[in-house]
């Protein structure tokens, strides 16, 4: 009996508690409002984040994690309409281009933002240039393997859980495959077209085929080697270190500003993800205000040996200018020949560098050529040598034309500082004498 | 004593209890968890004259909601989707009305899509690939109260026949779901075809086979259900000329190279090369066959693409019906059973409104049609 009223007492009291506690209800109010409210407030706010100042947003777009990211403008209005503006290769693809075609697109179709979990924002009927990442259909492969993707397409999300709103930045995330992304406010005055024709100059001035490599220097001194960045999947690995083994893939996407990686990566302990262009062509990182990504140094790159440049003779100046001038002069006196290309390349059989002059006379092209060694004096400063060695071509076009002779010495006095416009794709490399910096040559790659 | 006390405790504990929940329920409510539902449109909206039309001729009529705007978690996320085109959803908009609801409204009466019409269609602009069986979902029905049309972006509307196989047939093949949802079918529909359903190589199967086999499309001999849906919506939206052709298919006899393959392809003509039958005989498609009729009625075929060695027309012959089931007339009955249930459990004439909807899709003009959205102002 008293065993059964310790039970009975001790279930009063084990039932008061419970009660209490779940009639304690003072603690649920964390929020001021409620739920409903709060989500309501929340979809007014981005609403009207959205829209305001003209309304208009640069979106960061990634389909999946294999793709390269792709800039899209948006334009938000109060009627529930966006226009979406992009310029890509798949836009192409949609527009019956060849798929390595970067081509522009606009349509105006619908957008909202409901309420889930939280505000999503929907773009809720179909942009056949933005909603083509969540198509379905099958897409053209483009590796070897001709994967039938129909029924998955790029994977691509058309819903984003607003996350996040901060100094004219969205932060969202897909809402079916989960990845994060940023749209960051734009001038309401940009033109939709002009903006996008300058992120894919943007893209072409950053990586070019013709330039196998960039760097990405970290603060540290040290070098990771950068490949393959014209596909904007840059496979990185660190300089010295073995390629196969160590490279890692890394998908990017190219804004109007600079580049970034689709998530932050560490190298070296050295965090980075975010890439402004500076005025020399080369990428800062906005991150840490010191990481750069560039080609190799520039007498480096001039050096390579499977390069040709041609020379620019339109682009010159000083004694390079004069010199070139009183050489067309000869060549034209000598029988009304023409120069027409000069071109600095490798000669692996010499194991030196040769300059060679394209003489036009009478539908035949002569080449007297010169052979000469580099010497780099310091990052960005080089120093020929001439060997001594020539042509057959050389023999009779040097005693005709002086002027010519004369541009090979003076490729063999001077030192010559390199520079081109972009230390990311130095394609053009201007070559001036360091004692006489008007005197320059311009080559191009 | 002891009895008592159980009392008492039982007592005390259903006090504490009842204490404990009558205190909760003071519990003061907030507002509803429910989003107040704003019916007022905007008519600045860029969508206002689309949303009036579906408010007034859908939401107002018949409580239905028209979803154009796809909501990702509206659907099955185990899809990749995509929203329909705005353009195109106010044509599948105004098509709906004029083909289906209209149909009824005139067939059946106003009060029966009031009454037994879904409360939801989705447009959807995408198919639902099921890429693993390579097959497509064109439309769905949920609960007796959701139809999903999709593969919207997809519509060529002045392509008769894309129409028809993709949004027509699929309104009122998801509408059949709907209904027999609701109510359900004679159970004697379900036995002339028993056995010979296939719910994971329908799609590999010819349409000529199931025909002979007693089913109006590849998809019916899928499974019971759908072959109900099947047969009442072929029914209506096939033309004399396509039906009669089903019908004809299911005359026939097939046979291909290899029984036992689901896949392999069926013929229903063969010949014996150089009109030799001591010859393996060699199936042949229906395309490569040309037929004469002779002045006493006789019907000759011939192979189109070759002569024997005396130079004679190369003979081509019917392929037996083995199969043991007159197609024919298992599609009629399936036919006959969907006509009487409609007309005893619903009070629909399935013939007129087979008749209603033959008359509207071959005569109805698109422009005419958007207008009833874009003249809203």
């Amino acid at each position: 009996m008293k065993k059964f009223l310790n039970i009975s007492l001790l279930s009063l009291v084990a039932l008061a508690t419970l009660s209490l506690s779940s009639c304690k209800n003072e603690i649920d109010e964390i929020f001021d409002e409620d739920a409903v409210a709060r989500l309501d407030k929340a979809k007014a706010e981005y609403i009207d984040i959205l829209t305001s100042n003209g309304g208009k947003w640069q979106m960061q777009y990634y389909a999946n994690s294999n793709e390269p990211g792709y800039v899209y403008l948006m334009t938000f209005r109060n009627d529930g309409s966006v226009t979406i503006a992009g310029k890509n290769e798949w836009i192409g693809y949609v527009e019956g281009e060849s798929l390595k075609v970067p081509t522009y697109g606009s349509q105006t179709s619908l957008w909202e933002v409901v309420t889930d979990n939280g505000p999503v924002l929907s773009f809720n009927s179909f942009n056949k240039y933005f909603h083509l990442f969540a198509d379905p259909e099958d897409i053209p492969s483009l590796s070897d393997e001709d994967t039938d993707e129909t029924g998955y397409g790029h994977e691509g999300d058309y819903e984003f859980d607003l996350m996040k709103y901060s100094n004219d930045t969205l932060y969202i995330s897909g809402k079916k495959y989960g990845i994060d992304m940023i749209m960051v406010r734009v001038d309401a005055n940009v033109d939709d077209h002009v903006y996008m024709d300058e992120v894919v100059a943007m893209a072409d001035s950053f990586f070019n085929a013709k330039i196998p490599q960039v760097y990405i220097n970290l603060p540290n001194d040290t070098r990771w080697i950068v490949k393959n960045g014209a596909s904007s999947i840059l496979k990185m690995f660190r300089e010295g270190a073995d390629e196969i083994s160590t490279a890692e893939n890394h998908n990017v996407i190219i804004t109007h500003d600079g580049l970034s990686f689709m998530h932050p990566i560490t190298l070296d302990g050295y965090t980075i993800q975010n890439f402004i262009r500076q005025a020399d062509g080369s990428l800062l990182c906005r991150d840490d205000n010191t990481t750069t990504i560039t080609a190799d140094d520039l007498n480096k790159v001039f050096t390579i040996r499977t390069f040709t440049w041609k020379g620019d003779t339109t682009q010159m100046g000083g004694e390079f200018a004069d010199l070139f001038h009183g050489f067309k002069n000869e060549l034209n006196d000598y029988g009304k020949r023409k120069l027409t290309s000069v071109q600095l390349s490798y000669d692996n059989t010499k194991e030196c560098y040769a300059i060679a002059f394209g003489c036009l006379y009478q539908k035949r092209t002569f080449y007297p050529t010169y052979y000469l060694t580099a010497e780099f004096v310091n990052d960005n400063q080089i120093k020929f040598h001439y060997t001594g060695e020539f042509n057959d071509a050389a023999t009779i076009y040097g005693e005709k034309c002086p002027s010519m002779v004369g541009i090979v010495e003076l490729l063999n006095r001077a030192i010559f500082t390199l520079s081109t416009s972009s230390l990311l794709a130095p394609v053009d490399i201007k070559m001036s004498d360091s004692g006489n910096t008007g005197s320059y040559f311009m080559w191009r790659l | 004593m002891k009895k008592i006390q159980y009392y008492i405790s039982a007592f005390l504990l259903m006090a504490v209890a009842a204490m404990s929940l009558s205190s909760c329920s003071e519990d003061k409510l907030g507002p509803t968890i429910f989003p107040d539902v704003d019916e007022s449109l905007d008519p600045t909206s860029y969508t206002y004259q689309l949303d009036k039309f579906l408010k007034e001729n859908y939401l107002d009529k018949y409580n239905l909601t028209f979803l154009y705007k796809m909501p990702d978690v509206s659907t099955n996320m185990n899809y990749n989707l995509v929203p329909a085109t705005y353009e195109n959803s106010i044509d599948l908009a105004v098509l709906c009305k004029y083909l289906w609801f209209d149909v009824y409204d005139k067939v059946a009466g106003e009060e029966f899509l009031k009454s037994y019409g879904p409360r939801i269609i989705l447009l959807v602009g995408s198919p639902a690939y099921n890429p693993t069986s390579g097959t497509e979902i064109v439309g769905l029905a949920e609960g007796g109260i959701k139809v999903s049309l999709f593969k919207v972006n997809a519509m060529r509307i002045n392509d008769f026949n894309m129409m028809n196989e993709y949004y027509f047939k699929t309104m009122h093949h998801e509408f059949a779901h709907i209904l027999h949802q609701t109510k359900t079918y004679p159970n004697e529909f379900n036995t002339i075809s028993i056995g010979h359903y296939d719910s994971n190589n329908w799609q590999d199967r010819s349409e000529g086979q199931v025909a002979s086999l007693g089913f109006v499309t590849t998809y019916a001999s899928s499974e019971f259900r759908e072959d109900f849906a099947e047969t009442i919506a072929n029914y209506i939206v096939k033309t004399d000329e396509q039906w009669n052709r089903i019908l004809d298919l299911a005359s026939r006899g097939w046979a291909s190279g290899d029984e036992d393959d689901v896949t392999s392809q069926f013929f229903c003509y063969y010949y014996y090369p150089n009109n030799d039958v001591t010859q393996d005989l060699v199936y042949v498609s229906e395309w490569n066959v040309f037929t004469e009729v002779d002045e006493d009625g006789t019907v000759h075929k011939y192979w189109r693409n070759n002569k024997d060695s005396e130079g004679n027309r190369i003979i081509v012959y019917d392929v037996e019906d083995k199969d043991g089931i007159d197609g024919v007339e298992a599609i009629l009955q399936k036919v006959q059973i969907a006509r009487t249930w409609l007309k005893e459990a619903w009070g629909v004439d399935l013939d007129e409104l087979r008749e209603e909807v033959q008359y509207r899709q071959t005569h109805y003009d698109i422009n005419e049609l958007r207008k009833l959205v874009t003249d809203i102002h």
